[in-house]
């Protein structure tokens, strides 16, 4: 709950919208219950005059229809008016979490690349986007309707008015509050026992060669079984409290409306209620809880748009793990890179060992090495997207800690082994590295990068749309189009993690061709297994034991 | 409704079956609590009726009192169960699909290029069909309920009062008709809004996913604007759609309401008689009832109306499931289309090595529990030979020749070298003699064709470290036993003490019983291969395949873990593909792969660590 309240300042921005929401969905359920109570009232009314066509029934019937029209008028402002706040919350929230996340990068649990996170934060936001919506405003409403019919009891019916209250207050308060309570060791199970089952899909498909090579398939599948046996049996726990506390919430209804009926009956006896008022407001009672219909499912959406904002403000409220300087220096134009006695780790066994190494501007340099070795991890504090353990790197002579984050990426390129394209368009691709690039600009690089061909042919050109994860193209041209982005980039330095992945042999010799030509003048970084080609890299070294050589 | 929505429809309600009993009680349930309405209804219209009409004295009505709460009560505990069975059968039928689909999975070759990527194939599995919930668990009892109770409701009330029972009986089922009517636009803007909100969705987590990138070009700014103002582009153009969407429900607002006023009005007019539509008096006992009931038939409609998402969502969500895994229609009789290559039709043009013999049986049969321990198999001991006639392999999807025609054999006994740079195809032709993927060509194992080999034996007599092991969630015990699954501590701590495992192990609290993260996280990389290694040494195989066992050594510890590799490989057959020089200098004899071929080559003789 406590870090539910820390979006309240994102919630009150679109106050206004939510707040004629849930006045809306009052009048909507006022008005049925009105509707109700005005139709018993009347037929009752009319079943007991004697007077005949003098009676009045103008008024009732007017009544009637004008309840019935608000009803439906109301409900679909509500909807609208809900629905409009939800997605300008929707628009805020996802702002704010990007404004919150791009200093806290990379995020250390390093779990961002892998996609879980990604799918986590989804649907965290979107819990949050809609927790007005399906969860506070449900509840706001139905407290709202149930103390106000109280107080129209305790003016009419003041004999039921105690128990009415009492009943509602318990199915809108104690039940959830109950529920809540109850739940949350069985809702954390739940996400625990989805957490294993996912790993284990994980470990099966990961794991897929190794299960096979020792013959332990079954042995996988049956544990796979037992993990998501597991995850049932949890939610099937988590279900049993919620339908208890459904028909809690049911009993009480049935508790409220009995008691009404009989402490009615006492009252039109003893002369103090008149009979169409009684019948009126017996049925404005069975229609109140109307309200409470949907609080249990409210409930489990509350429970987890708090269990989403823990997590969002965990992320949110983390300490970034660089910090820029408070007295940023200049960055200088010379390109020289020196590594001073960098030692670098995973909190393990070091990766990287005492390396010295100088890049001087304008050369071309490869990285080879065996896989896992560290060779990404060089690139990454280059970038200085970690810091080292021991020993300094400096840029034009310059410390990279005392530089701003931004002016040391302004400087240089990276193409990563998992740069994505973005379901944008080509264009638009490519105009992240140099938003001020004109077409020219952008079919040289696609030249250089070899796709030009490809996307000359295309029927939108450049302004055909990538579709999500570049998943329009096969890998090896997505990878040529992120390497026309980097090229395209100002940046005097271009660092390159296996480029060429997704290449043939030819293709793949005529790539370090171009590059030896596309970044002249520029320094380059390669880090590859590709073979390549005499004569276009000044050097070729290779990084083993921590150490370049 | 196109093609692959009524498939999908299709496919949902196939996977129902599946629910069993719990899915019939969900939906009889509701009905039965819609029965008990009508007695409940009758009861408190005929107390309020004589209490009101004939002053009937409170303790005569008391009998109705106690049936209404009796008949509250026994609603309420209805719905709770069937709720509560709703879900039952929904997980029933999510732990059904989910086991099947696992297995399907792992029925596949690991290295066929249509294996699905984890995370998609996990998010699939997981995610996808959890997704399918509420589509069993409330959307199919309320379909059931809207249709059958609110025309029941209608044929009890007709014989009572004829004009409600008609207005009933006439309205409940047009307001579909109606639905469809007023929302052929409608539907169709509910799509659109479904799909601009998924866009949007997507769009967030497209950018998220790229979002260290976007930072790396100093977009950080620019993005962060960007993505507010798409979200209230989308929002603008959401609710123009939502304007037209929300008149559908306003449509069943609308009857509802009517049927309430309508009914009031009808019963109020009749009791001053200003209506003559009935030849016997009304009464007030039946006036309220009519009234009460008004609401309830359109109640299940409202309901279906609630739930009807679910059903866009499931049906989404299985399409999403077959994108990633394949088709799952013939899925519930048991058999069912695989995905993966079908080694039948492979026949022609590759020699068909049948990584997928479980498949075979159906994807939910289980190999043979294999004995693999030294002990078991005695009958069939000692070291394999291999061999390979025009030998042709492909990266999985096929776009690139890795090694072509090449000829070679592999005395039983012998250790042999693969070397070459990274990515030349070491791995892919280990992987092949392992039987891991498919080859053109023929290779002997033991003079017989691979094939051939029946997969428990071929398991029991093979065994292979890849390149890049996985390490499972769990101990490293328990990592190492995968190997031999039931070997005894001594044997675990035997073979974690000769892959240098227990070196580190031992520093750790736990030692070996230290629990790993998934995918090794908390291990270096060599300490990961160590483990990986350390399960070789619970195996008694006659063909022993490495990848790189050493790429993350330095070069003393190389050569103290291949003093004990080559003590555990005398008598058997090793091949191990390397990078490392200093490796391939204590085999028997070493082979380069070098433009698609297989050269022989002399064995490196200095004892230097160089690098291939």
């Amino acid at each position: 709950m406590k870090a539910l309240l820390t979006f309240r300042g994102l919630f009150a921005t679109q106050f206004k919208g939510f707040a004629l929401a849930l006045i809306l969905s009052l009048v909507t359920l006022a008005a049925g219950v009105a509707l109700l109570g005005t139709s018993g009232w009347f037929i009752t009314a009319a079943a007991l005059t004697t007077a005949g066509l003098a009676f009045n029934l103008f008024a009732p019937s007017a009544l009637v229809r004008g309840f019935s029209f608000i009803r439906i008028l109301a409900r679909y402002g509500e909807r609208l008016a809900g629905h409009d706040a939800t997605l300008r919350l929707l628009a805020d929230l996802r702002g704010w979490l990007f404004a919150r996340l791009f200093p806290r990068l990379p995020i250390a649990d390093r779990s961002l690349r892998h996609g879980d996170l990604v799918s986590r934060l989804t649907a965290d936001v979107d819990a949050l986007d809609t927790a007005f919506l399906v969860a506070i405003g449900p509840i706001a409403a139905a407290f709202v309707i149930g103390a106000a019919l109280t107080g129209v009891l305790a003016w009419l019916l003041p004999g039921a008015a105690w128990l009415y209250g009492l009943c509602f207050a318990a199915a809108v308060l104690a039940v959830p509050a109950g529920l809540v309570l109850a739940s949350r060791r069985a809702g954390k199970d739940v996400v625990s026992r989805a957490a294993e089952a996912r790993a284990s899909v994980l470990d099966g498909i990961e794991g897929h060669a190794d299960l096979t090579v020792f013959g332990v398939l079954g042995t996988a599948q049956s544990d796979f079984a037992t993990t998501a046996q597991r995850l049932a049996a949890a939610r099937g726990r988590l279900s049993t409290l919620t339908a208890v506390a459904g028909f809690a919430v049911q009993a009480l209804a049935a508790l409220a409306l009995a008691g009404t009926l009989w402490l009615g009956l006492d009252a039109l006896a003893a002369g103090t209620v008149e009979g169409p008022v009684l019948a009126g407001l017996l049925l404005a009672v069975a229609g109140s809880f109307e309200a409470t219909s949907t609080i249990v499912r409210s409930v489990g959406k509350l429970t987890t748009a708090m269990a989403a904002a823990e997590r969002l403000t965990a992320i949110a409220e983390a300490p970034p793990a660089i910090v820029d300087p408070a007295m940023p220096a200049e960055r200088t134009a010379d390109a020289t890179i020196v590594l001073a006695d960098i030692t670098f780790g995973y909190g393990g066994p070091p990766v990287l060992t005492n390396l010295d190494h100088i890049v001087a501007p304008g050369e071309h340099i490869a990285i080879t090495g065996p896989s896992g070795i560290g060779k990404s991890s060089l690139l990454g504090l280059l970038l200085r997207l970690a810091d080292p353990q021991a020993g300094r790197i400096t840029l034009g002579g310059v410390p990279l800690p005392a530089l701003r984050q931004a002016d040391i990426h302004a400087g240089m390129a990276l193409l990563s082994q998992d740069s994505p394209l973005f379901n944008d368009t080509i264009r638009a691709n490519l105009l992240i590295a140099r938003p001020d690039a004109d077409d020219d600009a952008l079919w040289t690089a696609l030249a250089d990068a070899g796709i030009a061909d490809f996307v000359r042919v295309l029927p939108a050109g450049l302004d055909t749309m990538m579709g999500e994860g570049g998943r329009t193209v096969s890998v090896g041209q997505a990878r040529r189009l992120c390497l026309a982005r980097v090229l395209l980039s100002p940046a005097p330095i271009l660092l390159l993690d296996e480029p060429t992945t997704g290449l043939d042999r030819p293709a793949e010799a005529a790539f370090f061709e171009t590059l030896h030509q596309a970044a002249q003048g520029r320094t380059v970084i390669v880090v590859t297994h590709a073979a390549i080609p005499e004569g276009t890299m000044d050097r070729v070294l290779t990084l083993r034991g921590g150490m370049l050589g | 409704m196109t093609d692959t929505d009524r498939h999908n429809a299709r496919t949902l309600s196939a996977l129902r079956h599946n629910g069993g009993p719990w899915l019939i009680l969900a939906t009889g349930a509701p009905l039965l609590a819609g029965g008990l309405l009508v007695w409940q209804a009758w009861t408190l219209a005929s107390v309020l009726g004589n209490a009101i009409e004939a002053r009937a004295p409170v303790a005569t009505l008391a009998p109705g009192i106690v049936l209404i709460l009796a008949l509250l009560l026994a609603r309420a505990a209805l719905a709770a169960i069937g709720d509560r069975a709703g879900t039952e059968a929904a997980e029933a039928i999510k732990l059904r699909l989910r086991t099947t689909l696992f297995s399907h999975l792992l029925a596949g070759s690991p290295r066929a290029a249509t294996q699905p990527q984890s995370g998609a194939a996990s998010a699939a599995i997981i995610d996808q069909v959890e997704a399918l919930d509420g589509f069993f668990a409330r959307y199919l009892p309320a379909m059931i309920g809207a249709t059958v109770l609110p025309v029941a409701f209608g044929a009890i009330i007709l014989p009572l009062d004829w004009l409600a029972g008609l207005l009933f009986l006439v309205t409940a089922p047009l307001i579909p008709v109606f639905m469809a009517l007023a929302g052929w636009g409608a539907q169709l803007a509910t799509e659109r809004q479904a799909r601009a909100l998924s866009l949007l969705t997507s769009r967030f987590a497209d950018r998220l996913r790229g979002i260290v990138t976007l930072k790396l070009f100093g977009r950080a700014e620019a993005e962060t604007s960007g993505i507010v103002v798409a979200s209230d582009e989308l929002r603008r153009r959401t609710l123009r759609v939502l304007r037209i969407a929300f008149l559908s429900s306003a449509v069943l607002e609308f009857f509802a309401a009517l049927g309430v006023a309508g009914i009031a009005l009808y019963v109020g007019l009749t009791f001053i008689d200003y209506l003559h539509l009935r030849t016997t008096p009304l009464t007030l006992e039946l006036g309220l009832f009519l009234l009460l009931m008004a609401p309830e038939v359109y109640n299940p409609l409202r309901l279906l109306a609630a739930h009807y998402h679910d059903r866009a969502a499931a049906k989404s969500a299985i399409g999403e499931i077959e994108a990633q895994l394949g088709t799952l229609s013939p899925l519930p009789s048991g058999e069912r289309a695989c995905p993966g290559l079908d080694p039948g039709s492979a026949a022609g043009r590759m020699r068909g090595p049948s990584p997928r013999t479980v498949s075979r049986k159906g994807p939910l049969a289980r190999p043979k529990t294999v004995d693999l321990s030294p002990r078991g198999r005695g009958e069939a001991r000692g070291p394999l030979g291999l061999a390979a006639t025009s030998l042709t392999l492909r990266t999985p999807d096929s776009a690139r020749v890795i090694l072509a025609n090449a000829d070679f054999t592999i005395a039983p006994g012998e250790h042999a070298a693969l070397l070459g740079p990274s990515g030349i195809g070491k791995s892919t032709l280990l992987e092949a003699m392992a039987r891991l993927r498919l080859y053109e060509g023929g290779i002997m194992l033991d003079h017989r064709p691979l094939a051939d080999w029946p997969e428990p034996d071929l398991r029991a007599r093979t065994t292979m470290l890849g390149q890049k092991p996985r390490i499972f969630a769990g101990s490293m015990a328990h990592n190492i036993a995968l190997a031999r699954p039931g070997a005894s501590p001594a044997d675990i701590r035997r073979a974690a003490e000769r892959a240098h495992v227990a070196a580190f192990a031992d520093a750790l609290p736990d030692g070996l019983d230290t629990l790993l993260g998934e995918g090794g996280l908390g291990l270096s990389g060599g300490q990961a291969q160590r483990i990986a290694l350390a399960r070789i040494y619970l195996r008694d195989a006659g063909l022993i395949l490495l990848d790189e066992p050493t790429a993350h050594l330095d070069a003393e510890l190389e050569q103290v873990v291949l003093d004990d590799l080559k003590a555990h490989a005398s008598g058997r057959t090793l091949i191990i593909a390397t990078h490392s020089l200093a490796v391939a200098a204590r085999m028997d004899k070493a082979w380069r792969i070098a433009g698609e071929t297989l050269l022989p080559t002399p064995l490196p003789t200095g004892k230097g660590r160089s690098v291939a």
